[in-house]
């Protein structure tokens, strides 16, 4: 198919690929913190303290992977 | 289109479809989040608000869904901004 040569479109590809890590990562996180943070029922405006797990959450979600990654890096 | 046609230099008509194929690649691909997106609120809520599953929806439960749909949008936001903002 001539359309799989065309840059443009293979820009868009890539592109797209990289939306979808983003998206995917981000659904991932809100999904597991939601579940972390939100303990009661939601209500009409986040609480300080929700709205701090949640950041929280996500970046010691990202601190915990690059422990991870070391911790298995180690063990080689 | 056949693959076994020779790659002939980009005529007009071919680059008009492979603008066609993108834009709707672009369409599908945002049906596709957004339907995935759906699915997550309605089990997320669905836990949340349904506790106890009646002959209707109250009331009640109607209002917590709203907030729920709200609240799970805005912690969409909260999750994406401390990823890729707030790196230090």
């Amino acid at each position: 198919m001539d359309a799989l040569n065309n840059p443009q479109l293979q820009q868009l590809i890539n592109q797209e690929k990289e939306r979808a890590m983003a998206n995917e990562m981000i659904a991932k996180l809100t999904s597991a913190c939601w579940d972390k943070c939100i303990t009661g029922t939601p209500g009409s405006k986040f609480s300080s303290s929700e709205s701090s797990c949640l950041t929280n959450c996500a970046q010691r979600y990202m601190d915990m992977s690059v422990m991870i990654v070391k911790r298995f890096q180690s063990m080689q | 289109m056949d693959s076994f046609s020779s790659p002939s230099s980009s005529s007009p008509s071919s680059q008009m479809s492979a603008e066609d194929f993108m834009d709707q690649l672009k369409v599908q691909l945002a049906q596709a989040y957004a339907e995935e997106f759906l699915e997550t609120v309605r089990g997320k809520c669905f836990d949340k608000c349904i506790t106890k599953p009646g002959s209707s929806l109250s009331g009640g439960e109607s209002s917590c869904i709203s907030r729920c749909v709200d609240r799970y949008i805005e912690a969409t936001g909260i999750i994406s901004r401390s990823l890729f903002n707030a790196q230090r």
